[in-house]
């Protein structure tokens, strides 16, 4: 059971700093991924959508490996802007999962964040 | 009587049903008939060249009957009567036998008893044929007053239009005011006009207009006469009746809104209501959406209520409704553009905004409004719980999974179902389709005529159709009203019970039997004898086997031709090859 959580998409800016909400499901971007990401986007932004912070967040090495290397979003029917709204994920989880503050030092937040073999 | 001459004229229909029927074993067989002077196989016979081929042999060849063995004569019966006019013989004087959709199409598994078929049905019309008379049309008079029944958007505009071209209309209505359901409807797809607009400026209109009269608080009581010329009895208030002539009858009755049952997706708790409730509240709303004084954050559309409920066994409405889609995408619209950060989920089966109205789903999803599908067979739950209403669905879209959305408003969108009208169905003995909608002719090539001649339908009386598709139908119900009437005359149909007066000896059976009163007493010779009037005739023949003295018989289709006709069917077909 996913429950929709209207905190964490008032968090998120879910339709202003994220939006998915043209997303038509065709799957286009699960498709084309050079990476194989099987969640990214589409699985994910509906959990977003939904305001499912449970699912978001256990999937945080998934929102981590894209490389925004853009091939879904040239080729999205929809015209959903995939690679900014992976981006603000990213800053969410940044802030609010890994607590970075604006200023750190990159060198820090790499010795947190682990995120190496995610490539499926 | 001299001996007929006669043309058989079998046609393979470019194999279908050559394919099945030996068409040219047909042709030998029925070579060998005395009567038979040309006996053709072609391969279109509605073709030009076919046709043409006719006119040559009938003139050529002196024939004074002739048979076309092809499809069905609700596809070219009118073509060869044209052709057999053509070559200046009677139209009567030429029979149809239908050898596709009756004999080809349904026997396609045996060839040798298709063609045997095929052989007993061309035998038959051309016992028919043979005992043909010559008949003329029956022309009655048209009058330029037609009745519409029903003063919604439809019966609103098809007045309107008749007006326009020149025909008087009898306006009636039901309501103690016109407009219909649209009058009740807040901003509308696609161009957000509200519906008490619409109707408002249609009825200036008509009051303006000199030859139209609007009867509200009035029913129709009673019809009698025939196309052109039809008399009517209206129901005025409460107690007066009033009697009038029109030519035609348009029937613009509209549909009822589907009401979910008590439960169904959580109706009867607070908060959880239809489209069209949802579509007032907006209407009245400013700059906050509020329900029973608290402001609403979250909205749950649940599409398809009423809708293509093709799991339910108890009276399920099996059809879409065609307007809900496009209407909740533009409620969402109006919502968001309302107040944007109010979060929208749509719970669908099928999205159909079909033609234009996909823009309308396009804004609805690029403003924020979120989609969810769901499977017929595992629907939404809503349920009150602490106050709050909760919404459960498995999502397609999401893989599968349950989701739970605390909503402020769940929005049921209801689908349209026919109106109960049985009054109006028995005086005007209207068809009624499966679904409960009035039935056309068919469907896309006569899509307003009924099988009662001079009687037309449109707008959602015959099933659901959005505000601009039911205005089209009421369009084309103007069209073919004008067509009619303006004509200034209708040619029926001879085929009408012909009373022999020498035999008749006046039992009154014939008049008892005969549903459309078209039997009355005279006097001829001296003596009390039955006559009927031909244009009140519809010739279906109930009066027929009910004279004990065979003094009464239908033209077109004479006691002597179907007894012929049977005679022909059932004859042994010993050797197709030489027997005839």
């Amino acid at each position: 059971m996913l429950k929709v959580d209207n905190e964490f998409i008032e968090q998120l800016k879910v339709g202003k700093d994220f939006n998915a909400s043209a997303c038509l499901n065709c799957g286009s971007c699960t498709a084309l991924c050079p990476l194989d990401i099987e969640l990214l986007p589409r699985r994910l932004f509906r959990y977003v959508l939904m305001g499912a912070k449970k699912k978001v967040l256990e999937n945080t090495n998934s929102i981590y490996s894209c490389m925004l290397c853009k091939m879904c979003e040239d080729n999205c029917p929809a015209e959903v802007h995939i690679v900014e709204n992976v981006r603000s994920l990213r800053s969410y989880i940044n802030r609010n999962v890994y607590r970075l503050e604006k200023d750190s030092p990159v060198k820090k937040s790499r010795s947190k964040i682990n995120h190496a073999n995610t490539y499926k | 009587m001299t001996k007929r001459r006669l043309g058989v004229f079998i046609c393979q229909c470019g194999g279908n049903i050559s394919d099945f029927v030996d068409t040219e074993q047909l042709r030998q067989s029925i070579e060998k008939n005395s009567l038979v002077m040309v006996a053709q196989v072609n391969m279109f016979t509605c073709s030009d060249a076919g046709q043409q081929n006719i006119i040559t042999e009938i003139i050529n060849k002196n024939l004074d009957g002739i048979v076309v063995a092809s499809c069905s004569p609700k596809l070219h019966l009118n073509t060869f009567r044209a052709v057999t006019r053509r070559a200046g013989l009677n139209e009567y004087q030429y029979v149809h036998v239908n050898l596709r959709e009756q004999c080809s199409w349904a026997h396609t598994h045996d060839k040798k008893a298709a063609t045997e078929k095929g052989l007993r049905l061309i035998r038959a019309g051309i016992a028919k044929v043979s005992l043909a008379n010559s008949l003329e049309k029956l022309r009655v008079k048209t009058l330029p007053h037609a009745l519409v029944i029903g003063a919604g958007v439809a019966g609103l505009r098809a007045a309107l239009a008749l007006s326009d071209i020149g025909v008087g209309v009898h306006l009636v209505e039901k309501n103690h005011h016109a407009g219909g359901m649209v009058l009740q409807w807040g901003k509308m797809f696609p161009n957000d006009k509200k519906g008490s607009y619409v109707i408002k400026h249609l009825l200036n209109e008509i009051h303006r207009r000199e030859n139209i009269t609007l009867f509200t608080n009035a029913e129709l009581l009673e019809k009698t006469g025939h196309i052109g010329d039809f008399s009517v009895k209206v129901r005025l208030g409460n107690n007066d009746t009033i009697s009038l002539k029109v030519g035609s009858i348009i029937v613009a009755t509209g549909f009822d809104t589907y009401i979910p049952q008590s439960g169904e997706y959580g109706y009867g708790l607070t908060g959880v209501i239809t489209l069209s409730e949802y579509e007032e509240l907006l209407a009245s709303s400013m700059e906050t959406l509020q329900y029973n004084g608290k402001e609403i954050k979250t909205v749950t559309y649940i599409y398809c209520v009423g809708s293509r409920e093709n799991t339910k066994t108890d009276k399920p409405h099996l059809y879409c409704s065609r307007y809900c889609c496009s209407a909740t995408s533009h409620a969402a619209k109006c919502t968001s553009e309302m107040n944007p950060d109010i979060r929208q989920f749509h719970l669908f089966r099928d999205v159909r905004t079909y033609g234009k109205y996909e823009q309308l789903y396009e804004k609805a999803r690029n403003n924020g409004s979120i989609f969810l599908r769901f499977d017929e067979k595992s629907p939404p739950q809503v349920k009150e719980e602490k106050g709050r209403l909760i919404v459960r669905v498995k999502d397609i879209l999401t893989g599968g999974e349950e989701i739970e959305i605390d909503s402020d408003l769940v929005v049921l969108v209801t689908g349209m179902v026919p109106r109960e009208n049985a009054g109006l169905v028995n005086i005007l003995k209207l068809p009624v389709g499966k679904d409960g909608f009035f039935n056309e002719i068919h469907t896309k090539l006569r899509p307003v005529e009924t099988v009662i001649d001079g009687v037309f339908i449109c707008g959602t009386s015959q099933g659901p159709k959005n505000l601009a598709e039911s205005v089209t139908s009421a369009m084309a119900a103007v069209s073919k009203t004008g067509a009619l009437l303006l004509k200034g005359y209708v040619d029926l149909e001879p085929f009408v019970a012909k009373v022999n007066a020498d035999l008749c000896t006046w039992c009154g059976n014939c008049a008892k039997a005969c549903p459309y009163s078209a039997i009355e007493q005279t006097i001829f010779n001296g003596k009390q004898v039955a006559i009927v009037s031909p244009v009140l005739c519809k010739g279906e023949g109930a009066c027929v086997p009910t004279c004990p003295k065979q003094a009464i018989d239908l033209e077109g289709y004479t006691n002597r031709q179907i007894e012929s006709m049977i005679d022909a069917l059932a004859k042994e077909v010993i050797n197709e090859k030489t027997d005839a």
